[in-house]
């Protein structure tokens, strides 16, 4: 962080000039009942992918804590968010980075995040998600905790499969699908071979159709088996197209221009949203399952008041109203609180929104206990993942 | 008189001298700008990634890396893409200019050139996307042949296809090729076309022995336009080529997206490489002289 030569660091002249203001909109009088009661202090400074965002409405915190929140984009890619934290000063700037879980190794390796004091969060320990498929010794710790220590807070969980159209295909149950020959030509898979790469292998395991031992962390060797599967069934046209953005999985969806993808369920309620009677699969071999981490990024030089603010801010998203504002925007369950958040309280959300929030915390956690394979984004032999995609798709 | 030309001496290198104080703004941007980072970008190609960082050494790794795999096929396959969207963007372009530039009038030109701009006014993914839209089975196209019966079904190869990807980039990188096709023509002495006429040739060998000749230069500009454009385009394939359909572009962000930086380098390093051989033996062909002179005229 920058200082001017009067030795004030440029945030702290922010918060100062913000006080000031404040102060004098105070003592105007009329104006000052204008100015919002969180204006004399600082920003929590939160870098997203586009999910976290309650609709530009945070004055739930703000009100209450008189921080605000500075919302930036941040792409998701992991040399994306690496580049921006390392090279691009984003430790400097974020005080929050709320990505798809997962990144620990290398975050922490690099020293950019900090561990988190869960004791600090008070919705930590009423968040019976985290308890039930979070919490250390479950797979699902991999994705917000590193060498026994947490390091991100689970903001949103989510079970992906894929989607299909029953007036083409009829019911469907299986990433066989992908595969079958009757719809040769109409499957498209997602451009990542942490999704589609690994849902291959949970096919191939759970049908005894090549010995994996773990979909989420394979051998080089097996790594091969599952991409030359891929390029098997590719060179016999099986595939239409892989995707990778959410605006050309929803328009494969309703331009019928495939019957099967591999995609997020959020992209089903778009196509549903423009009248495609679209389904997101239940498959047997049950779900890629994930959760976005919201870490703490390392900066040696925030202040404590600082840091205090962005725990309040991560206690926050642990929390009812959040949690349903997520989960109504974005298809995905957030925590325990947010559907009996949306219940309570119709003069926020509607009935049919409660619902429809409850209906989606209920079918994702369904999901999380059916189980299925976590998604690895960051696999022990991740080069090799990568190369060996690269073959796939030049093949 | 002495003093005189010591004055106008002294003016002289003052004006020299601002001449080049003028000219080392614009050099020093190149150099910081582009210079350096292929500079950086050459020598990372030969360190060794270190965690998930990299560190200093001398390593043909990346390189055996690329030259071993299946991304020397990309490369091969970019070049092949790039010559072609090349060789037919000129095909098209060249009598789109040739008529703009010698066979209508001179403010209908500047009208129809203006209408090229056009669809620069629209973002380049949504334009490359609209492609998806008519070329899909169920879009316009596809309709349309149906309709027409010229087809019985929706013609897959339409979309996400070699066939899908190349009208991409012409699309893409045709317009950009017309403008410096018509500058050359446009600059043409028409004197020199009428004496082939007068000497008796016919209008097909005036336009091979006098025309096509003195608007290589053009062609020359028109080609690297095309050419550099779709090699290292990444979008197009993306959106309108088949599965896992990659040009040099994606297999470089690809290698990036999980931090092997000394082979993206590399990558990198080869594609300058090849363009900068690909200029040069353009410039051996066809003088780059001689480009540059004709914009200057036609600009000044």
């Amino acid at each position: 962080m920058g200082h001017d030569r009067t030795g004030v660091t440029r945030r702290e002249f922010l918060r100062r000039a913000a006080a000031g203001g404040a102060g004098l909109a105070a003592a105007g009088g009329g104006a000052g009942r204008w100015a919002p009661a969180w204006a004399a202090k600082g920003a929590v400074t939160l870098a997203d992918v586009g999910v976290g965002d309650p609709g530009g409405d945070w004055s739930k915190f703000s009100g209450p804590t008189g921080w605000d929140v500075k919302l930036v984009a941040i792409g998701n890619a992991p040399s994306t968010v690496l580049n921006v934290l390392i090279a691009g000063g984003g430790t400097q700037i974020y005080d929050i980075v709320n990505i798809v879980g997962g990144m620990q190794k290398p975050l922490v390796e690099n020293n950019l995040i900090e561990a988190i004091d869960t004791a600090r969060l008070p919705n930590w320990g009423k968040d019976t998600y985290i308890r039930e498929f979070l919490s250390p010794g479950k797979p699902g710790f991999d994705f917000i905790g590193y060498t026994g220590k947490v390091y991100g807070v689970p903001t949103v969980l989510q079970g992906d499969s894929f989607a299909f159209l029953p007036e083409k295909t009829g019911p469907l149950d299986s990433y066989g699908a992908y595969f079958d020959p009757r719809w040769k030509g109409y499957v498209a898979l997602e451009d990542n071979f942490t999704t589609t790469g690994q849902k291959t292998a949970l096919y191939l395991q759970k049908n005894k159709l090549a010995s994996i031992k773990d979909p989420a962390n394979m051998t080089p060797a097996e790594i091969k088996v599952v991409i030359d599967f891929l390029i098997e069934k590719k060179k016999a046209g099986q595939f239409r197209v892989i995707w990778s953005s959410f605006e050309q999985a929803v328009n494969l969806i309703t331009s019928r221009e495939v019957y099967v993808i591999d995609c997020w369920e959020p992209m089903v309620f778009a196509a549903k949203k423009k009248g495609v009677n679209a389904v997101y699969a239940a498959p047997l071999e049950g779900y890629l399952l994930w959760t976005m981490g919201a870490y703490v990024v390392k900066n040696p030089r925030r202040s404590k008041e600082q840091e205090k603010a962005a725990y309040e801010l991560l206690d926050f998203m642990l929390g009812g109203w959040y949690g349903a504002k997520i989960t109504l925007s974005r298809g995905y369950m957030t925590n325990p609180a947010a559907a009996p958040y949306a219940r309570n309280n119709p003069r926020e959300f509607r009935p049919a929104e409660a619902e429809e929030v409850a209906a989606i915390d209920a079918n994702v956690r369904k999901k999380f206990q059916f189980g299925g394979t976590w998604q690895n984004r960051w696999p022990t032999h991740v080069e090799v993942y990568e190369s060996e995609w690269a073959r796939f798709k030049a093949a | 008189m002495g003093a005189l030309q010591g004055r106008l001496s002294a003016a002289s290198r003052g004006a020299v001298l601002a001449r080049h104080a003028l000219l080392a703004l614009p050099l020093a941007f190149v150099a910081g700008a582009l210079l350096v980072p292929l500079g950086l970008m050459f020598v990372w190609s030969f360190w060794e990634r270190a965690g998930f960082w990299i560190r200093p050494a001398f390593t043909l790794a990346s390189y055996t890396e690329f030259f071993a795999g299946v991304r020397l096929s990309v490369l091969e396959w970019s070049l092949v893409v790039a010559a072609g969207v090349t060789v037919l963007g000129l095909v098209l372009a060249y009598p789109i200019a040739y008529f703009l530039a010698l066979r209508v009038r001179r403010d209908l030109a500047r009208n129809v050139l203006l209408l090229f701009t056009v669809p620069f006014l629209v973002n380049y993914i949504i334009r490359t996307f609209s492609w998806v839209y008519l070329l899909s089975r169920t879009g316009p196209v596809n309709r349309a042949l149906i309709a027409a019966g010229l087809a019985g079904r929706p013609v897959d190869w339409l979309l996400f296809s070699d066939f899908a990807v190349v009208v991409g980039l012409i699309g893409s990188y045709m317009p950009f090729m017309i403008y410096p096709l018509w500058a050359a023509l446009d600059g043409l002495d028409r004197r020199l076309v009428e004496a082939s006429w007068l000497l008796g040739a016919s209008p097909g060998i005036t336009f091979l022995s006098v025309t096509l000749p003195l608007s290589m230069p053009g062609v020359f500009a028109a080609a690297i336009f095309g050419f550099v454009g779709s090699f290292g385009e990444s979008a197009v394939p993306i959106i309108l080529g088949g599965v896992g359909y990659q040009l040099m572009g994606n297999t470089i962000t690809s290698a990036l997206d999980v931090l092997n930086y000394p082979l993206a380098a590399a990558m990198s390093s080869v594609v300058v490489a090849a363009m900068l051989a690909f200029l040069l033996a353009w410039y051996l062909a066809f003088d780059l002289r001689a480009v540059l002179g004709k914009i200057a005229r036609w600009r000044f």
